[in-house]
């Protein structure tokens, strides 16, 4: 195996992995049990799904090495799922 | 080839279709999405109190273990691309493997949801909850034939079709970035 | 049809469409295939008209409504869906044209002919939840506008269910249509069509809470359940016949790979 290329790959899946298991403390924010709406943590949750899976399909998925139309189509779907999501929620919210 | 020569040279991973096809659905799915943001936003004391009934811990289970399935995959195509095809093949098994874990977890705790009382039609939140999950699931399901596919390549020197192979990863991991987003938005976002 | 393998043919007139058309008439042996994309085009288009502006039973009115105000819906509609529906009744046949090009498009492929058979037995049966059901019930129902609002009700129902929540019909179809393009090595139709039918079919399973629900975006009114779904239909729609299109302008009526066009 390419030995570059396997090591990237499996510090990407300890990041991303990580990361996931730092969303747990999100339960000992409000115990799970918050009845009021939380901005900043939505946006957070939002905004780290969003690089996770920027993540894997610029890596996991090898579009880093893909012509660049790929990326910028990948990065354009992204940028419009945050911006209508983060973007419903605020406008529904505040 | 050489790493640095490697790096330069630019490919599309897999059929140029499939990733149409990644395209698309992901498009449907952000359109579900978006509609579960704007009724969560119109019910929000339902939707954060229903969402209380889903364990975080759960959720954080699963992300992981299609994350490792990822990587697995991952670690497939590139063996292939190695020509080490007994590797791609354990690997490929051991992605069939955590998706299994991850189908089999999923079933329990929608048991366990049910068990509590909490159905389909309980209420707002709860919809969204089993179809979001559901429908990913049986995106799952697909991504096993898939996998099936892929292994039925690699198994016998005369097929053996890179492209093939890449392309069933292409859509497992889509199905991996599909359900990061879920868990997102069903157990994480307030 | 005339025999052009000597290359006897009159040229292709140029001029007045009518003339092209009548040459098209008399020579072109791709005639029954072009009839048939063209009947595709223009029946859906009717289809359209016929269901969203004229008899306006499309997009859908809410399950949830009283049987007073389903009374109501039908006394709006009543020229609309008697005139509407009539006209379905009478083209309504050109689905087994409709249906017939799509199969022969399985046809030239390389795989069994099941699958054009399978296909068309499918979507023979489909034109019954897809259209007829759905005309006959309306029409009923506005037939005596003086009729107790509980049997409105109960047509209404049966209309709306039989219409937007029978899409399992349409979503084996699809999968029989992908199936044969992914094996197909004629190249007749490009992989990602063979996907495309596979995202169809999955939006297809997604109506099914429209059985379940009657509120909500769940409901066969439904942002997710009819519109998202509509969104995905008609784009599916519109790719499919664009591209039987170009299958018939490639067709060699061999049994090989197709030849792509020339551009």
């Amino acid at each position: 195996m390419n030995a570059i290329s396997d090591k990237r790959m499996m510090v990407v899946w300890l990041a991303l992995s990580a990361i996931t298991l730092t969303q747990l403390g999100v339960g000992s924010v409000d115990g799970g049990q918050a009845l009021r709406p939380n901005a900043a943590l939505t946006a957070g949750a939002i905004g780290i799904a969003l690089f996770k899976v920027r993540v894997i399909i610029r890596e996991f998925m090898e579009v880093r090495h893909a012509p660049v139309l790929l990326g910028r189509l990948t990065d354009l779907w992204l940028a419009l799922a945050g911006a209508s999501l983060l973007g419903c929620y605020l406008v529904g919210t505040v | 080839m050489t790493t640095a020569a490697k790096a330069q040279h630019r490919f599309v991973p897999g059929q140029p279709d499939m990733w149409a096809f990644v395209l698309f659905e992901a498009l449907v799915f952000t359109a579900y999405f978006v509609v579960y943001v704007v009724c969560r936003t119109r019910s929000l004391d339902l939707f954060l109190q229903s969402q209380a009934h889903l364990d975080l811990r759960v959720g954080v289970f699963h992300t992981l273990v299609l994350l490792a399935s990822s990587w697995f995959v991952a670690r497939c195509v590139q063996a292939a691309r190695e020509r080490s095809f007994r590797a791609a093949l354990t690997n490929a098994y051991l992605t069939m493997l955590f998706g299994f874990v991850f189908l089999v977890s999923k079933v329990l705790e929608w048991a366990a949801k049910l068990d509590e009382g909490f159905g389909f039609t309980t209420d707002e939140f709860f919809s969204f909850y089993y179809f979001l999950t559901a429908i990913h699931f049986l995106h799952l399901l697909i991504g096993f034939v898939a996998l099936g596919i892929a292994v039925h390549q690699l198994w016998s020197p005369a097929r053996r079709s890179q492209e093939l192979v890449e392309t069933c990863a292409t859509y497992w991991h889509t199905i991996d970035f599909l359900w990061v987003l879920i868990f997102a938005l069903l157990y994480v976002m307030r | 049809m005339s025999d052009s393998a000597a290359g006897t043919l009159p040229e292709e007139r140029s001029g007045s469409l009518l003339r092209k058309v009548a040459w098209h008439w008399r020579y072109d042996e791709k005639r029954e295939l072009w009839i048939g994309w063209w009947t595709l085009v223009v029946f859906y288009n009717l289809y359209g008209l016929l269901f969203f502006v004229i008899t306006r039973t499309q997009p859908p009115p809410q399950p949830s409504l009283s049987p007073a105000e389903i009374a109501q819906w039908f006394a709006d509609r009543h020229h609309g869906l008697l005139y509407g529906y009539a006209i379905v009744s009478i083209v309504g046949g050109a689905t087994a044209v409709m249906n017939a090009t799509l199969a022969y498009s399985m046809r030239r492929m390389s795989v069994s002919r099941a699958f054009a058979y399978s296909y068309l037995v499918i979507y023979a049966l489909a034109t019954l939840p897809g259209m007829l059901i759905m005309g006959v019930v309306c029409s009923v129902g506005a037939m005596r506008p003086d009729r107790d609002p509980a049997l409105m009700s109960w047509l209404y129902d049966f209309a709306f269910l039989s219409f937007e929540g029978t899409m399992g019909v349409f979503l084996i179809g699809s999968l029989v249509w992908m199936a044969a393009v992914l094996l197909d090595e004629n190249r007749v139709f490009p992989k990602w069509f063979g996907y495309l039918n596979l995202c169809n079919a999955l939006t297809e399973v997604v109506v099914a809470p429209a059985w379940i629900f009657q509120d909500g975006v769940f409901a066969w009114d439904g942002e997710i359940a009819w519109w998202i779904n509509m969104g995905v239909f008609v784009t599916y729609t519109t790719v499919f016949l664009t591209l039987l299109r170009r299958l018939i302008l490639r067709e060699d009526f061999g049994t090989g790979p197709l030849p792509e066009l020339s551009q």
